[in-house]
C-alpha cells in the first residue's frame, strides 16, 4: 500500500529535494507531501522532519502549525534528521534560546570539543539497545554527519557515535518517534537501511 | 585524528567538467553527472561541484546541471560558483546541494556569510579561499584565481570564522593543476588558526602529496581532481594507500 510521507518545509532552508530522492530510491509506492500548514498534515501517514537550517529558524517556520505537528507526532511514525532530530528536544541554544517540539527530554547545545566544529564527516553508530530504526545496522556501517550542535539526552538513546574522542548521542527513539543526528539521505547504502526501516514501521 | 575525507572535485564549465593549470588553459574532462556518479561508486566521501566561470562571466547559476548531477548520488554534495544571495543558496539546496561554497561574493560582501549561517546553519557554509603567495604570506584571489583582492589569507580566515563559516576550502593558485604537490605550508598555517574543518585543494599528483598535506598540513579533507579525471587512480586506491600510511579513512 502506498504511504504518504509528510516532509516539513522550512522555507528557504531544508533539503526536501534530497529527502524526496532517497525515499523514491528506497521504495516506489511512496508519496511525498510537503507540509507547510496544519491542513497539509491531515493526510500524512508518517512525518519526516528534515535537516539543514538552524534551531531557531526551523521553530519559526513551524510556529504556525506547532500544535498540530506536536499532536500528529504523538500518533504517527516520525523521523527527525539532523536538525529535525534536534528540534524534537525541549530547548535549543543555536542563535539564542529556543523552545523545541518537546517530544524528547533534553537540550541541544554546541559540541563541547577542541576539534574543528562543525563536525563534518563519516562515523559509525554504536547500537546500545534494541532499536527499530537501527535494525540491521552493524558496527562497520558509516553515516554522514554535518553538525555543530548535539542533543544531550539520557533517557531515549538508541545509538552513540564518536567525533574523535568525544561521544555524543546520534540516535534517539521512543515508541514510533525516531531522531538521527546523521543524514541517512547522504549515507549511501547504510543510510538506505534507515529509510527502509522507517518505511517498514 | 578524525577520519579524513577524500573528496572528488568537479570544476565545471557547463556542460563539461574542465581542468586547467593554475586555473588556466581549461580542458574538457567529461560530463558532471557521469563523473559524479563514477566517483560516487568509487567511494568518494563527498562530491564538490564548482562552476568555474559563473562569477567570472557574471552569469546566473545553471541550476539544471546541478540538479542533474545531484540525482545520481546518495552522498554529500557541495556546490559553488556564482552564489551571490541567500536565495541562490536556498535554490541550490532545493536542487540537491547539502553545502555551498562561496568565495567571490563573500569577499565583496562578507555579510553574506553571516546571513547564510543564520538561515542555513554554519555546517552548510563552506568558504572557498583561493590563495596565492605574496611576500611572506598569501593573498586571497577571486573569480577562479584571476583577480587579487588585496586581502591577507590569514586575516580573512579569522574574519570568515567570526562571520559563521563552517568549513574552509583552500586552493593554492600557485600549485593548482600542476600535480606537483599541495602548498603544505599554506595549509599548515591555516590549520593552526582554523576552528572549523579545512579542505585542501590544488596540487595532488601523487599519493605522497596527499599523505603529506594530511600529515604536515594537518587538514581534515583533501580534494582530488586531475588524478581522478585522467584515470590515473581511483578514490578506493587513494584510500587504501592512506590506510597503509596510518591515516584513518572510511572504505
Amino acid at each position: 500500500m502506498s504511504q504518504v510521507i509528510g516532509v516539513i518545509d522550512y522555507g528557504q532552508a531544508g533539503n526536501i529535494f534530497n529527502i524526496r530522492k532517497v525515499f523514491e530510491l528506497a521504495k516506489k509506492e511512496v508519496k511525498i507531501v510537503v507540509v507547510k500548514s496544519g491542513q497539509d498534515l491531515k493526510s500524512v501517514d508518517k512525518i519526516v522532519i528534515p535537516g539543514v537550517g538552524t534551531y531557531k529558524g526551523a521553530m519559526e517556520s513551524i510556529a504556525p502549525f506547532y500544535q498540530e505537528l506536536r499532536d500528529k507526532i504523538l500518533k504517527v511514525p516520525t523521523l527527525g534528521i539532523c536538525l529535525g532530530m534536534q528540534i524534537l528536544s525541549e530547548i535549543g541554544y543555536e542563535f539564542g534560546e529556543t523552545p523545541g517540539l518537546k517530544y524528547f527530554e533534553g537540550a541541544v547545545r554546541l559540541m563541547p570539543v577542541k576539534h574543528p566544529v562543525p563536525h563534518i564527516g563519516w562515523a559509525n553508530v554504536e547500537v546500545i539497545r534494541p532499536s527499530k530504526i537501527l535494525k540491521g545496522v552493524t558496527a562497520e556501517d558509516v553515516f554522514y554527519f554535518m553538525h555543530s550542535y548535539e542533543f544531550i539526552n539520557y533517557k531515549d538513546v538508541a545509538g552513540l557515535s564518536n567525533y574523535i574522542d568525544h561521544s555524543f548521542v546520534s540516535v534517539v527513539e521512543r515508541d514510533q518517534v525516531f531522531g538521527v543526528q546523521f543524514h541517512p539521505e547522504k549515507s549511501r547504502t547504510h543510510g538506505l537501511k534507515i529509510i527502509d526501516n522507517f518505511l517498514s514501521i | 585524528m578524525s577520519k579524513i575525507r577524500v573528496i572528488a572535485r568537479l570544476d565545471v564549465k557547463p556542460p563539461y567538467v574542465i581542468k586547467g593549470v593554475h586555473f588556466e588553459g581549461l580542458r574538457k574532462m567529461g560530463q558532471p553527472e557521469a563523473l559524479a556518479e563514477k566517483y560516487y561508486w568509487q567511494g568518494a566521501d563527498e562530491i564538490f561541484y564548482i562552476d568555474a566561470v559563473a562569477s567570472l562571466y557574471q552569469r546566473e547559476i545553471l541550476f539544471e546541471y546541478i540538479e542533474q548531477t545531484a540525482k545520481s548520488i546518495v552522498a554529500p554534495f557541495c556546490v559553488g560558483g556564482g552564489i551571490r544571495t541567500t536565495d541562490d543558496v536556498a535554490r541550490l539546496l532545493h536542487c540537491g546541494a547539502d553545502k555551498v561554497v562561496i568565495n567571490t561574493a563573500a569577499i565583496a560582501n562578507p555579510q553574506l556569510i553571516r546571513d547564510c549561517a543564520h538561515i542555513f546553519g554554519s555546517q552548510c557554509v563552506t568558504v572557498s579561499i583561493e590563495a596565492k603567495r605574496k611576500g611572506d604570506g598569501w593573498e586571497c584571489y577571486t573569480d577562479y584565481g584571476r583577480i587579487p583582492s588585496g586581502k591577507d589569507v590569514m586575516d580573512w580566515v579569522k574574519e570568515v570564522q567570526d562571520l559563521g563559516a563552517g568549513e574552509l576550502l583552500v586552493t593554492s593558485v600557485d600549485t593548482e593543476g600542476r600535480q606537483k604537490g599541495f602548498d603544505v605550508e599554506l595549509m599548515a598555517g591555516i590549520s593552526t588558526i582554523a576552528s572549523v574543518p579545512v579542505v585542501a585543494a590544488g596540487g595532488a599528483g601523487q599519493l605522497e602529496h596527499i599523505r603529506d598535506v594530511i600529515k604536515d598540513g594537518n587538514v581534515n579533507a583533501v580534494c582530488i581532481a586531475s588524478m581522478l579525471h585522467y584515470d590515473r587512480i581511483t578514490i578506493r586506491e587513494i584510500k587504501e594507500y592512506l590506510l597503509s600510511q596510518e591515516i584513518e579513512v572510511t572504505l
